[in-house]
């Protein structure tokens, strides 16, 4: 009875796919993997140096208007990938791009992206996308793919997510996968976040500051107990720094109930 | 078969059973009804006959990819070089014949010199040109009244006189096509596809159905248009595929490549994708009796070494996943940033087809420590909100958007946007074309950021309405 159920293991019959149980076993252990700095290094230390280059990574949105948050964070990970050839695929079907509105390149270079490297991929449905997501993966032409989704969808499944896993461990791609206001369900994916924006650090005249996140790990499949953070974005140096929790709070807020802890999900 | 002409019901068409009876195209229905009682009617329906000749002329294309259409009911073929495959021209107007016939269709079929010569000998059903009446000369009722007043009754009649005399009397343009008529001047026709570059075809003496034959085949054909594209030093962008069923039906099937290819393997991998990505899948019917495929657009394509670099690796990878997924998805979901001179911030960027190539832009470099001034996200529509303004033209207090009451804790702004009064036909004037926007820089009390505008100066308009249009990150 110590031994909980565990919807994670998958039964695979050992006969049938012996080689996807040997790379089952191989993605999930952690030893020999290329991590990726987040570059906060509070984050990268609870993290014991970073996410794996070669895995994929779910985003949850706090609430409902968080998952923009989920996509920016997403994105600027994969603008964390060092300078490449390969570009970076944003797979999105008709309906995310009809809520919650298109990628604008402007912003992009603002926050530091190379928008030319930025390949946009619209799908009619939610299976189109999981299998563009999959064979994006699998070629040699991206160094990131990212996969928005939104709403809690059936075919996000645990065999969905470990296609695409499997495909990201197999040849080092970062796949990213942005569930907005999902609920989380088991998948295959090897970090779970949730993120919401925070406060930023005002600029003089009160005005809006650099992109900050409330990012707290649910799970990690390397055993990294979960933790929550507080992250800045810096453009110049690419990378995120931490942001003091508290101190980076500004008087104006006075509304104590909005804190990252109240608006987690039930 | 009947029509309204002139403000009476007229006989537009009849088959043979009621030409028997003595009726005849033209006639008044209610002569007609008068003469057969039970006379059985139907409506004319020319959009329904271009259709059915259209048809027709799809699958006329497996004699020559030259074919045209000249309606009302007439098809032109130009077959020239390709009636060796039938062994002459004789024997490919006679199997056109037996297909017609299979479907019930009667037709006449005429060989000529040139598409006008070929055109009359098969509506006035003459064996020679000397024998068609002067009508085919296409001139008006008053011209032929004239020829046929002066005697001249047949081409052939006229083939003999001079021409000058003809000219001045009827004017050039009957001259001209008297010349087409005589197989003097040669006009080509305009066939109904662009000619390909490449062609190569397998005909089959027994109908094939299965889809791993039809696949093999293709990959055959691939092989073989492989060969001359690299005789040409030519890659090809768009293959096509033309299914011919044994029942006369033609399927089509189109594969872009967004870089010139010349690779078997790759090929028959788009058109493998293409296959499960169509709507209606494939219905062989009683089998496919020719198969062609063809190149219609092509590009030089060099030899490529590859292994030396890793640069060619990523490109091609590349190329061919957008290539892949563009076949699946269609090629306008597969897109690019693309920048363009406006600063209108919606019209400034752009997306457009990756398999049309990259586009180089610059786009603008970030400022150290100045966070972004444009969102990552633009919505397409701006969504309308409800804004609360501590006055008129003040910064926003508070806004409602998605039944969300957002309260305002940092602004920065207004951000002054003006129309462009250019691309406005009566050119400046106060409040033309567009209004005036003023952007917001705008984060929230639970930290998230927006880009909310006013649209209108209250000088413009009375009431200003306002927009959320983008998320900052």
């Amino acid at each position: 009875m110590n031994k909980k159920p565990n919807h994670i293991q998958p039964t695979l019959s050992a006969g049938a796919f012996p080689s996807v149980q040997g790379m089952w076993k191989q993605y999930q252990s952690d030893a020999a993997q290329s991590l990726l700095p987040i570059g906060a290094p509070y984050v990268d230390e609870r993290l014991r140096g970073g996410i794996a280059q070669a895995g994929l990574h779910e985003f949850f949105g706090g609430a409902k208007a968080d998952s923009h948050a989920a996509a920016a964070f997403a994105l600027l990970l994969a603008w964390r990938l060092p300078e490449s050839d390969a570009g970076i695929f944003w797979i999105s079907g008709d309906k995310e791009r009809q809520t919650s509105g298109r990628l604008y390149p402007y912003g992009l270079s603002a926050m530091g992206g190379d928008p030319a490297r930025m390949l946009l991929v619209q799908t009619a449905d939610l299976r189109d996308a999981l299998r563009a997501a999959a064979d994006a993966i699998r070629s040699k032409a991206a160094s990131a793919v990212i996969l928005e989704t939104h709403g809690n969808a059936r075919l996000v499944d645990l065999t969905s997510t470990r296609r695409l896993a499997l495909a990201a461990a197999e040849t080092g791609v970062l796949a990213l996968l942005v569930r907005g206001d999902a609920v989380p369900m088991p998948s295959a994916a090897r970090t779970r976040w949730r993120i919401c924006s925070a406060p930023s650090a005002p600029l003089p005249g009160n005005a809006p500051g650099l992109p900050t996140f409330d990012i707290s790990l649910l799970r990690h499949r390397g055993g990294t107990a979960p933790f929550a953070a507080r992250v800045t974005w810096d453009h110049a140096t690419r990378s995120f720094f931490d942001a003091p929790l508290s101190g980076g709070l500004s008087a104006i807020v006075t509304d104590t109930k909005t804190g990252p802890a109240s608006r987690q999900r039930a | 078969m009947v029509e309204k002409q002139r403000g009476a019901m007229r006989l537009a068409a009849c088959d043979p059973a009621a030409h028997a009876l003595g009726l005849t195209a033209g006639m008044a229905l209610a002569d007609a009804r008068a003469r057969v009682p039970d006379l059985a009617v139907f409506d004319h329906d020319p959009a329904a006959d271009l259709n059915l000749l259209g048809w027709l002329a799809d699958g006329c294309e497996r004699y020559t990819p030259a074919c045209m259409l000249d309606p009302p009911q007439g098809l032109l073929l130009d077959i020239t070089g390709c009636e060796h495959v039938f062994g002459d021209a004789a024997r490919l107007a006679k199997d056109l014949h037996a297909r017609f016939s299979r479907h019930g269709l009667s037709c006449r079929i005429a060989l000529g010199g040139t598409p006008d010569s070929a055109q009359a000998k098969a509506r006035y059903a003459a064996r020679a040109i000397s024998g068609v009446p002067v009508e085919a000369l296409d001139g008006g009722d008053k011209v032929h009244k004239a020829l046929r007043r002066a005697g001249l009754r047949s081409i052939g009649d006229l083939a003999v006189r001079p021409r000058k005399p003809l000219a001045a009397r009827f004017g050039k343009a009957v001259v001209v096509r008297l010349a087409r008529l005589l197989e003097e001047e040669d006009p080509r026709i305009t066939p109904r596809r662009s000619l390909p570059i490449i062609h190569v075809a397998q005909n089959f003496a027994e109908p094939i159905s299965r889809t791993n034959d039809v696949l093999a085949t293709i990959e055959m054909l691939a092989g073989g248009a492989a060969v001359q594209l690299q005789e040409r030093g030519q890659g090809g962008r768009r293959f096509e595929i033309c299914l011919f069923r044994s029942d006369g039906h033609v399927a089509r099937l189109a594969v872009d490549t967004g870089t010139p290819t010349r690779d078997a393997a790759l090929l028959m991998r788009l058109i493998r994708e293409r296959i499960d990505a169509l709507s209606d899948p494939l219905d062989p019917g009683f089998g496919y009796d020719l198969i062609r495929l063809e190149v219609s657009l092509a590009e030089v394509l060099a030899n490529v070494q590859v292994g030396l670099e890793t640069k060619i690796d990523t490109d091609a990878a590349a190329a061919a996943l957008i290539d892949r997924l563009s076949v699946r998805l269609g090629a306008e979901r597969i897109r690019q940033f693309h920048a363009r001179q406006s600063h209108i911030p919606e019209r400034a960027a752009l997306e457009r087809v990756a398999q049309s190539g990259a586009s180089k832009a610059d786009w603008p470099k970030p400022v150290p420590g100045e966070p972004a001034m444009r969102p990552f996200r633009l919505f397409e529509t701006p969504q309308p909100i409800e804004v609360t303004a501590g006055f008129p033209e003040g910064e926003p207090r508070s806004f409602r958007w998605r039944r969300h009451v957002h309260r305002v804790t940092r602004v920065e702004g207004p951000e002054r946007i003006s129309p462009e009064w250019w691309r406005h036909a009566r050119g400046y004037a106060p409040g033309n074309g567009s209004l005036t926007r003023d952007y917001y820089r705008v984060e929230d009390n639970e930290g998230r950021r927006f880009w909310l505008f006013r649209r209108g100066l209250y000088d413009e308009i009375e009431r200003p309405l306002w927009y959320l249009h983008g998320i900052f990150a």
